[in-house]
This record gives C-alpha cells, sequence and structure tokens, in this order.
C-alpha cells in the first residue's frame, strides 16, 4: 500500500514533515485542580490532576518527595469498535507506566513530600499518537494545577514508511507495521525523557526519524507556551489585575 | 554615522532592559523551563529552582516574574527571582499558627479535632489534629476532665504545636483566647449557642 504518494502527499493529504493540527484548551474539569484537552488531528484527549493532596493509601506515603500516580484509560466510544474493557488491559497498564515515569522526571517531587498528585488521562478519539497526545495534555494539566516542574514535557511520533520519515502517525500510517518512535522531550532544557520505539530501523535512518519528532516536539512545545500565557493573561483580566 | 547611532540605540535599550531586570521588571509572564537569570547574579524564589548543571535560575510555575531586592543586612546581595501563579494552593496548618477545628471524638486523655480554617483561610481538605490532656490549659494540667472540657462537635480555636505524628497534629488550647468558642448545648434548647458549661471556654 502507498503511504507517500509519488508527488509526496500522505494519505491525509500532509506532507511527509507536517504534523497534525493541534489545538489544546485549559480548565475544562472544573473540579480538578488542573485540567486540559488535547487534540491532534483526530486525537482527542483529556487530562485531570489532583493534587498535591494527602497520600491516599499510608504505605506508599514517600517521607521526602511526592507520590506521582497515572492512570491511562481509553473511552469505550474512542475508536471504531465499541470496546469491552478499556481499562485494566496489558496496554494501557504499560502507558499509564511510560506516562507516569516520563511526568515524574520533571516535576519537582522534592518540594511536596508526603503528598501525591494524580493524572487521570482518558482518550476520548483515537486516530494514532494518542500516547504523544496524553503526555502533552498531562503536561497542560499539570502547570495549570500550579504543580511547579522543570520544564513541559512535550511529546511526538514519527515513523518511516515508503522510505520516507513521516512526522506524527495517524491510526491508518501506525498499523502500516512499520517503525514507530516516540520521543518525549524537555524542550528548553534540550533533555529527552521519554524514547520508544516499535519494529526495527537502521542506526542513520534511527537518527533521521529522531530528529524530526524533536522537532514536532518543539513546535508543540512554542504552541503550548503561548495557550497557557493567553490563559494566564485571560485569568488575570477576569481577576482584574 | 548611522552605525554610531544605531549602537547607541541598542547601548540604551541594553541599560534599559538591565535596570528592569534588577529593579523589578514584572511585566513578563513565564512559563516552566524559561530561563530567569543566571545562579550568580539572582537566588531562586518560589516557583523558581537552579539546575546544578549548568548553574542557571528556571522558571517552575506559569505566572508573573518579579524581583525582590535583597534585604540590605544579608550577607548574600543577590536579588531574588521568584514567579507567582494563579493557582492558589488550599492552606497548610503550620506550627504556631492559630487554628479553627471541630471536635470530633472525645477521649480519657485526648480529643480528636478536625482542623477547618488555618488563620482567616479555610482548608482544601481537612486535617486531623489531637488536643491532649496536658494542652488544654495552663494550669492544674493533671486534674483536666476531657469529657467536661470537650464535646464532640464543639468549635475549637487552637494553637498548632507541631506537626505530630503521622495521624494527626497536635493542638494546644492553654492560653485565655483559646478554646471552645461554639458549642451546642446539651438541653438542645433553641436559645443559641450560649448555654456553655464547659470548663475550656474561651474568655
Amino acid at each position: 500500500m502507498e503511504y507517500v504518494s509519488p508527488e509526496g502527499l500522505r494519505l491525509d493529504g500532509r506532507r511527509p514533515m507536517e504534523m497534525r493540527q493541534i489545538r489544546a484548551e485549559i480548565g475544562a474539569v472544573a473540579k480538578a485542580d488542573g485540567s486540559a484537552v488535547f487534540e491532534m488531528g483526530n486525537t482527542k484527549v483529556i487530562a485531570a490532576v489532583y493534587g498535591p493532596r494527602e497520600v491516599q493509601n499510608r504505605s506508599q506515603q514517600l517521607s521526602d518527595q511526592a507520590l506521582v500516580r497515572c492512570e491511562y484509560s481509553m473511552a469505550n466510544f474512542s475508536t471504531g469498535d465499541r470496546m469491552r474493557r478499556p481499562k485494566g488491559d496489558r496496554r494501557s497498564t504499560e502507558i499509564s507506566l511510560v506516562i507516569r515515569q516520563t511526568m515524574e522526571a520533571c516535576i519537582l517531587t522534592h518540594l511536596m513530600p508526603r503528598s501525591q498528585i494524580d493524572i487521570f488521562l482518558q482518550v476520548l478519539q483515537a486516530d494514532g499518537g494518542t500516547r504523544s497526545a496524553c503526555i502533552n495534555a498531562a503536561t497542560l494539566a499539570l502547570a495549570d494545577a500550579g504543580i511547579p516542574m522543570r520544564d513541559l514535557v512535550t511529546s511526538c511520533s514519527a515513523g518511516y514508511l515508503n522510505s520516507t520519515p513521516l512526522l506524527d502517525l495517524n491510526y491508518v500510517e501506525d498499523s502500516a507495521g512499520g517503525p514507530d518512535v516516540t520521543v518525549g522531550i524537555l524542550p528548553k532544557l534540550d533533555k529527552v525523557t521519554l524514547l520508544q520505539m516499535d519494529a526495527k530501523l537502521p542506526m542513520d535512518i534511527f537518527e533521521n526519524v529522531m530528529q524530526l519528532a524533536m522537532e514536532g516536539c518543539k513546535a508543540v512545545a512554542n504552541y503550548i507556551r503561548e495557550v497557557l500565557l493567553e490563559n494566564t493573561k485571560t485569568l488575570e483580566y477576569r481577576r482584574g489585575v | 554615522m548611522h552605525q554610531g547611532s544605531v549602537t547607541c540605540v541598542s547601548w540604551i535599550r541594553r541599560l534599559k532592559n538591565a535596570h528592569l531586570l534588577v529593579v523589578g521588571g514584572e511585566e513578563e509572564l513565564v512559563t516552566p523551563g524559561e530561563v530567569l537569570g543566571k545562579a550568580s547574579d539572582v537566588k531562586p524564589g518560589r516557583g523558581a529552582y537552579v539546575s546544578p548543571h549548568d548553574n542557571t535560575v528556571y522558571a517552575s510555575l506559569t505566572g508573573r516574574r518579579s524581583i525582590v531586592p535583597p534585604s540590605p543586612d544579608s550577607s548574600d546581595q543577590r536579588p531574588t527571582v521568584e514567579v507567582t501563579g494563579h493557582k492558589a494552593h488550599g492552606a497548610v496548618p503550620e506550627p504556631g499558627s492559630v487554628v479553627i477545628a471541630r471536635v470530633t471524638k472525645v477521649m480519657a486523655r485526648m480529643a480528636s479535632a478536625d482542623i477547618m480554617c488555618v488563620g482567616p483561610k479555610s482548608v482544601r481538605e481537612k486535617f486531623t489534629g489531637i488536643i491532649r490532656q496536658q494542652d488544654v490549659r495552663a494550669t492544674e494540667i493533671d486534674k483536666v476532665d476531657m469529657h467536661s472540657s470537650f464535646h464532640p462537635g464543639d468549635i475549637v480555636k487552637a494553637l498548632v504545636l507541631s506537626l505530630g505524628d503521622a495521624r494527626a497534629y497536635y493542638l494546644s488550647t492553654a492560653k485565655n483566647e483559646l478554646g471552645v468558642v461554639s458549642a451546642e448545648s446539651s438541653s438542645r434548647c433553641n436559645n443559641g449557642p450560649n448555654q456553655l458549661d464547659r470548663d475550656a471556654v474561651s474568655s
């Protein structure tokens, strides 16, 4: 199957180095301490952050830092076929663990000992790149909750089909069976916090694909920063500052 | 001539920016990860942290950057840079703060209370505190009868002695202005909270 046409267009009309349209909204869940909705093309994810609050399970309390918990689940209606067990299956557990480790690396947990930060991620519409959309949504929700972080964590995926590195794969391109590299970075500090890949790639091509994903992450970071600044200005205006 | 005027303008702009940075340029909104200065020039305050690898101060919250000048008598003359976010976190009891709590359980040697306000601010999630027999009043502390001092449901003004153990803060009502401020009478008539026969009533 042809994923990149001879003119250089992908199945949805994008160029190989073009990301899907991103859209973010802060404060969707009023009861949560921080929340955000993040869309990357057709993939739509909602994140809610509760914390820092008292640890519910005393045995897991850490005396010198905050406990970060993360739960990823897909809504029944998020994919084409209605799912029966969207939570607790192996893929969800693995993604929850991966996102928890990514966010924990960037939260300044030593400032909040003996407390707990909960990140809940729900995929409302899945069209490839749910992991990346979840990390971006979690970053926005944590920033909205006022939890101190080293930097924003942004994530983007890239693949390699028809001998072309492609940025931000959608579901059809993802199910093609080619390599899929997901990168999560701290953009201003230029550090990598997440790097995952399925399938195999020769080393030189891998470097190109990873570089492309990192460029995508930086573009997402610029957008997220704009959204945060816009949100802060709106809040200040409402408060009459 | 043109070259000279360009450098003159840029020099003035740099001077103005430096002035803003040092004296208190509060006009900037920052997001987490943005550089606020070098660790040799500024100290990190709330909402900022210093990265040991490159000795740079970065922001950790989204909000307004503000610069607090150093106090004249401190040895470290670097100004402190802070970032004030818009989310107000709930109040947390600190040792020495006056809290308002509701008594939940009264036992032979101590009373348990739920802390609801710290100073003038109410808390987001309630904290547990205990008032021990020796902390109820300042005089004759071994003759205190807990059941005549407190009753479940009483509102108490107390001072936080310490963070206590894992389960509760330690509170004290051993001062004139502390103690039970409101209670329901045991006869339950509708005269309001005036029929107090508690020993620990505040004056």
